[in-house]
């Protein structure tokens, strides 16, 4: 008897325990007032939704070696981490998770975003800042018709061909631009040597889309309406392969208008950078007499020393700064060797606000190796509140369905599997919020399916009961020897079930791991509620009601 | 008391060769599949690739986003309706698409994006779920996979041989392995497309098939012990016999659950909950007509030596309950039972 009241204290604790810790309490969290991020505390219930469910977006950053080796990376990436978490930060959601995936990826998952552009944009535009001096070699004139002849033979240059007039005519109206009263169409490419009329032409499908800037050397233009197909041949592999040596060609930041057309700036550089942004300390935005807005920034001691040097080599080059590989704004001559301190000049009516956000970039954002995405998920709110109603629905159904098949087969005892059951989604819940797990969408199915496994164990009891019952045995032996006999099956059961989950965790990602975490959960507090639970609601009825002759089952 | 099958006595093992047959010609056909049309439809998390589940205002066709994906150089995205006629998912996986994904998995998305506003106007669509994966991941993922499965079989194996005798062990395994054999044949066929979660779902399955198996042998084991003179064709049909209120009350509830996640939880379970559905059956056909053949089999191929048999004899005599002489132990009880 006292054994009964122990086991019923056991149960009704634990369901105390588990509803306890279910239910909405106060957490402190960093939540949103107005534009600022403050620790507040907030009334949530404890169970945490996956990314999936809640919609939000997952990424994975990756060193990106494209631009060369780096040596150390999970150090590199220990400190690019620590940017992107300010980033992130500065971006804008409750609660973020920023963090190191072995030794080369880097995890952010941000729920609730429902701009994944935008935040994708925040997140990568990693800032990745370089100085790279321009091409002064006219190393792209002396390669495009090598690039003419590989967009040849790959093929593409048909839809591009298609409006030649057309640009004939920007042209010409881009050549008077740079060179006023100079008639420059009618003999345009026809004279290489002739650099000052700066067409380009030669009629190839590469060379005709581009046009040569003016006074800075290794700039060009491109129409906006061609940029895709320039950015198209700049990716196939035989242009990749026949770039010249030690350069690289590189977009500017913002489209210029020229006449009626707009264009953006192409650049051919050095790829060698001669400082990157792992120097940079400070920047500031300010606003200067003459050269209009300007981003003022500061190198650190060893920096500055190199930034000395390099530009002492370079003076009278033009310098262009490089933040994550688009060229931003038009590249300054370098006058004389600078130190710790320099500027960007962003020209004449750009607003302080640009310049704030290039220099909230710059500090936040000078990543110490560049990163690529290496894979991302992003999941709209919307959907995710559709997959929770149909989850949640489905669940309802199947435990409709189950509680209906052994209610009915089962009567009296099948009422007490029904409440067991109950036990047991409560119990499965609340263990999934103690070990803080993810509720996601695939994790939502698991635990469907493992409602309909959870009766298991009280079918194969009850079965066992009902056989011996049918072999003349009391009501109260029957059900001892229908539990000690079921044991072994169930555990069995459980065991391997519980490892091949245990496997998919090791081995799955996120919404699968959740799936995992689920029906280990639920399998464990079946085989609680089907052995323990269910066993003392029968020696509770059966102390009820001394010595009962039959058993509904 | 409601009862089903109860006090059944077919004799399942006899249709083994049908069955065997059966099974085997499924499988063939899943092979067959694989020679003719090709390998596995993998998800792009395998591949690397693009996934975009669009929502547009109004009814379109897909005829229409392809020839606009294919104008913009996207050529091969495999385009399909998904829930509405206004909801469609882009899957751009092709070796070209997934290549360009290595400086960065989100190029691909933001070009069909592009084209498709470029087509259809800013308003006209919604993206509302995207997925982007680099070769790779994609192919750590693969990796990972076969991994999981492998380790999954030799670990269930293992449990198994330590839990049961060897012979139990290894008929079990090998139905389990013959359930995920199966599964992926009809996988091919219904050209399933091979994800994360098929992969979860293959392996719980891998877990309940071996359940089933388990449920059986376990009543076996029990009726050996009570029943030494019985040829072991017998004692395995009496088992299936007796487990079968079980089994089918058990797949009854399963049944319930992925049945309930197949026509309720929406469109992106289907795929899961259409392979559960499938591998419950093929389950429960396997514990019967599979397992227990093939245990049959095992013990023809490797009999027992009498030294097993003196060591199993002792354990028995400590634990037997039912006198020697009686071989049907449930004989003449359903009508008293029945009126309770």
């Amino acid at each position: 008897m006292s054994n009964l009241k122990y086991r019923v204290l056991v149960i009704v604790v634990l369901v105390a325990a588990s509803v306890w810790s279910l239910f909405p309490r106060k957490v402190v969290e960093r939540v949103k007032r107005g534009d600022r991020f403050v620790f507040d505390t907030v009334t949530r219930v404890p169970l945490k939704k996956g990314l999936d469910l809640q919609g939000g977006m997952h990424l994975a950053l990756e060193i990106d070696e494209s631009k060369g080796t780096v040596d150390n990376k999970s150090e590199a990436l220990d400190r690019a981490i620590k940017v992107v978490r300010t980033r992130i930060d500065e971006f804008g959601v409750s609660e973020p998770v920023v963090q190191k995936s072995g030794d080369s990826q880097i995890i952010v998952e941000l729920p609730g975003i429902d701009d994944p552009q935008r935040a994708m944009a925040v997140v990568q535009k990693s800032a990745f800042l370089e100085f790279q001096i321009t091409d002064e070699t006219q190393a792209l004139e002396k390669v495009l018709p090598r690039f003419d002849a590989i967009v040849r033979e790959a093929g593409l240059a048909g839809p591009s061909a298609a409006a030649p007039g057309d640009t004939g005519k920007t042209e010409k109206g881009l050549n008077n631009l740079f060179t006023p009263g100079k008639d420059s169409t009618a003999k345009a490419g026809s004279d290489s040597a002739k650099k000052d009329t700066l067409a380009l032409t030669t009629g190839g499908p590469f060379s005709k889309l581009i046009q040569q800037g003016g006074q800075t050397p290794g700039e060009y233009y491109v129409k906006e309406s061609d940029i895709p197909t320039v950015q198209r041949y700049l990716d196939l592999p035989g242009i990749q392969a026949a770039m010249p040596p030690g350069k690289v060609i590189r977009w500017g930041s913002d489209t210029q208008s020229l006449g009626a057309a707009q264009y953006r700036p192409l650049y051919m550089l050095d790829s060698r950078p001669i400082i990157t942004g792992e120097y940079l300390i400070g920047a500031k935005p300010n606003q200067v007499p003459i050269e209009g807005t300007v981003v003022e920034f500061t190198l650190n001691n060893e920096g500055g020393r190199r930034f000395r040097a390099e530009t002492a080599k370079h003076i009278r080059d033009f310098m262009a700064i490089v933040l994550d590989q688009r060229v931003m704004g038009r590249p300054p001559v370098i006058q004389s060797a600078i130190g710790t301190h320099g500027q960007i000049t962003m020209g004449q009516g750009r607003s302080l606000q640009e310049a704030q956000d290039l220099a909230l970039v710059l500090r936040a954002g000078a990543l110490p190796v560049p990163l690529k995405v290496a894979d991302y998920r992003t999941i709209g709110a919307s959907l995710g509140a559709d997959s929770i109603r149909h989850g949640v629905r489905a669940l309802a159904i199947a435990v409709g369905l189950v509680v209906l098949i052994m209610i009915v087969y089962y009567r009296f005892s099948g009422v007490l599997a029904v409440v067991a059951l109950l036990l047991y989604v409560i119990y499965t819940l609340a263990m999934l919020a103690y070990f803080n797990a993810v509720l996601t969408l695939p994790g939502l199915a698991g635990f469907v399916l493992s409602v309909g496994i959870a009766v298991d164990a009280n079918v194969l009891i009850f079965e066992r009961i009902r056989e011996e019952l049918a072999r003349g045995k009391t009501v109260r032996t029957s059900i001892d020897e229908g539990f000690r006999h079921a044991l072994p099956a169930i555990v069995d059961t459980s065991v391997t079930t519980i490892l091949t989950a245990a496997v998919l965790y090791q081995y799955g990602t996120g919404p699968v791991q959740g799936f995992a975490v689920t029906l280990i959960a639920g399998i464990i507090a079946s085989l609680f509620t089907a052995i323990f639970v269910v066993r003392t609601f029968y020696l509770l009825w059966l102390s009820r009601s001394r010595g009962a002759q039959t058993l509904s089952i | 008391m409601l009862r089903i099958l109860h006090d059944t006595r077919f004799d399942f093992i006899k249709w083994w060769r049908w069955a065997a047959g059966l099974t085997a010609g499924f499988i063939l056909l899943g092979l067959a599949s694989f020679a003719f049309r090709g390998g596995v439809n993998y998800s792009i998390e395998f591949t690397g690739g693009t996934l975009m589940q669009l929502q547009f205002t109004k009814a379109t066709d897909a005829g229409r986003i392809r020839s606009t994906l294919d104008r913009a150089g996207i050529t091969g995205a495999e385009i399909q309706q998904f829930g509405s006629d206004s909801g469609f998912t882009v899957r751009a996986q092709n070796r070209q698409d997934v290549a360009q994904q290595a400086s960065g998995a989100e190029s691909v998305a933001k070009r069909v994006e592009a084209a498709l506003t470029r087509e259809f106007g800013a308003n006209a669509f919604r993206v509302v779920r995207t997925e982007g994966v680099g070769p790779r991941v994609g192919a750590e993922l693969r990796r990972n996979a076969a991994i999981a499965m492998l380790l999954a079989s030799l670990v269930t194996l293992v449990y198994l041989a330590v839990r049961f005798e060897w012979r139990f062990g290894l008929a079990a395994v090998l139905s389990t392995a013959h359930d995920v054999l199966v599964t992926f044949a009809f996988i091919k066929l219904l050209h399933i497309e091979v994800s994360l979660t098929i992969i979860a779902a293959i392996l719980t399955l891998l877990g309940y098939s071996g359940n089933d198996t388990i449920i059986i042998f376990d009543r076996v084991r029990e009726n050996l012990k009570k029943d030494r003179k019985s040829p072991l064709y017998d004692v395995l049909n009496r088992s299936i016999n007796e487990t079968l209120p079980r089994s089918v009350l058990t797949h009854a509830t399963v049944l319930a659950a992925t049945l309930a996640l197949l026509f309720f939880a929406g469109e992106v379970l289907r795929p899961f909950a259409v392979v559960m559905t499938f591998g419950i059956f093929v389950a429960t056909f396997s514990s019967i007509y599979v397992a227990s053949p093939l245990l049959l089999w095992i013990e023809h191929k490797w009999p027992r030596t009498a030294s097993d048999k003196a060591g199993k004899a002792a354990v028995r005599a400590s634990r037997t309950e039912m006198p020697p002489g009686e071989r049907t132990p449930r004989s003449r009880e359903p009508e008293r039972a029945g009126s309770r």
